[in-house]
């Protein structure tokens, strides 16, 4: 077999924030869901949290190009 | 712009990566330029910060929540 | 050892990015591999699609007409109407090509006999990408000229006047470069890791064929598993062209927009 290490190491460090995402989104629905006047309320608080999820994902995406 | 749900996910990975991408280059020219190997680690961390406080003004302080 | 494959038989050999390659079907030209052939036959079979369907137009439709115009519909008003606004007319024709060229292309990957999706070649998707990079920036700097647009990209305003040389090169980099990057990115890699899916199970599967009686049942299991998948692909593919359009309607927009 071939091929770095990294690339192992950026699939596991996905786990964590592909289910911090549907957890996110999952809860950002429900909201919605129950009170769709609420929208407005939820959206860039799922926005945020989206985008803090995603920035250890993306961390990890650059780690696995850079660390040798 | 971009208030538009679909697209607001896609924005938003674009601005972390372009963040982490800058910052995190010029660490890295950093490094090779003065022989040292912390600056790439702080520049990501520092593009990190940037990403999200653009997100910050353009998705959330344009909507607040009330 | 049952598991163990016959001593004959050579070790499994996993799907790798050598299978994407192909040798030209006649002569040394590039422009007679398969997904040459493969964009062509899909160019060929939109135009006469879409001109058969558009030709006897009726006000009752036919089944053919009608299943036309649900697509050109669905672009749109589904992106362009609900994405671009009160201009969206003038980037129809353009959403359209690109959507029906994407979703075709795509779907290549689970017809038999075709059985690739063109666009797992990264040429293909940077290739459309240019094209949506020029229109928005093109949009963008008509209707608002270069120093305005790079101004109103760079500078946004409500944010103190020391941190714009932190900000300004990410947004830079954001809309010159990361973009049209991810744009292609997304779509060649969905197309690449699930035509690599496939063919990782049906190649398993053949392999198991080969094997020892008790690896045969997996066999079954491995190919079922192919053709499943075939299924999920095909939603994937579908989503995909979608989101491209979309995209590509969104960065219009934004060209477009009044930024205050």
């Amino acid at each position: 077999m071939k091929g770095t290490l990294s690339i192992v190491g950026f699939g596991l460090s996905t786990i964590g924030p592909g289910t911090a995402t549907g957890l996110i989104f999952a809860a950002y629905i429900n909201g919605v869901a129950r009170q769709p006047e609420a929208r407005s309320i939820l959206q860039p608080i799922a926005f945020l949290g989206f985008a803090l999820a995603e920035a250890l994902a993306i961390f990890g995406l650059v780690l696995a190009f850079v660390l040798k | 712009m971009a208030t538009n749900e679909d697209g607001a996910f896609w924005t938003i990975i674009a601005y972390l990566i372009s963040g982490l991408g800058f910052w995190g280059g010029i660490g890295y020219l950093g490094d090779r330029h003065f022989k040292t190997n912390f600056l790439t680690i702080l520049g990501m961390g520092f593009g990190l910060v940037t990403g999200l406080y653009l997100i910050w003004i353009k998705f959330i302080k344009e909507n607040p929540p009330q | 050892m049952l598991l163990a494959p016959h001593m004959a038989q050579p070790a499994f050999v996993p799907p790798s990015s050598a299978d994407f390659f192909f040798n030209p079907a006649f002569g040394n030209s590039i422009l007679a591999t398969k997904p040459v052939m493969l964009l062509l036959f899909s160019v060929i079979l939109i135009t006469a699609f879409f001109t058969v369907s558009a030709r006897k137009a009726a006000i009752l439709p036919s089944r053919l007409q009608f299943s036309g115009e649900l697509i050109y519909g669905f672009v749109r008003d589904g992106i362009g109407r609900d994405v671009i606004g009160e201009e969206f007319q003038r980037f129809v024709p353009f959403l359209f090509a690109i959507f029906t060229f994407v979703l075709t292309n795509n779907l290549f990957g689970v017809v038999p006999f075709m059985q690739f999706p063109t666009m797992s070649h990264i040429g293909f998707p940077v290739s459309i990408t240019i094209f949506v990079y020029l229109v928005y920036h093109y949009v963008a700097i008509k209707k608002k000229g270069l120093g305005r647009y790079l101004k109103e990209m760079c500078f946004m305003p409500g944010v103190p006047k020391a941190v714009y040389v932190i900000l300004a090169p990410v947004e830079f980099l954001t809309y010159f470069a990361v973009r049209p990057l991810t744009l292609a990115m997304r779509l060649f890699g969905n197309m690449f890791a699930g035509h690599l899916l496939l063919l990782l199970f049906t190649l398993g599967g053949e392999y198991m064929l080969k094997s020892a009686l008790f690896v045969k049942f997996f066999a079954i299991l491995s190919f079922g598993l192919a053709i499943g998948l075939s299924f999920f692909e095909m939603g994937i593919q579908c989503l995909q062209a979608y989101i491209f359009t979309l995209l590509a309607a969104l960065y219009i927009a934004g060209a477009l927009a009044d930024e205050h």
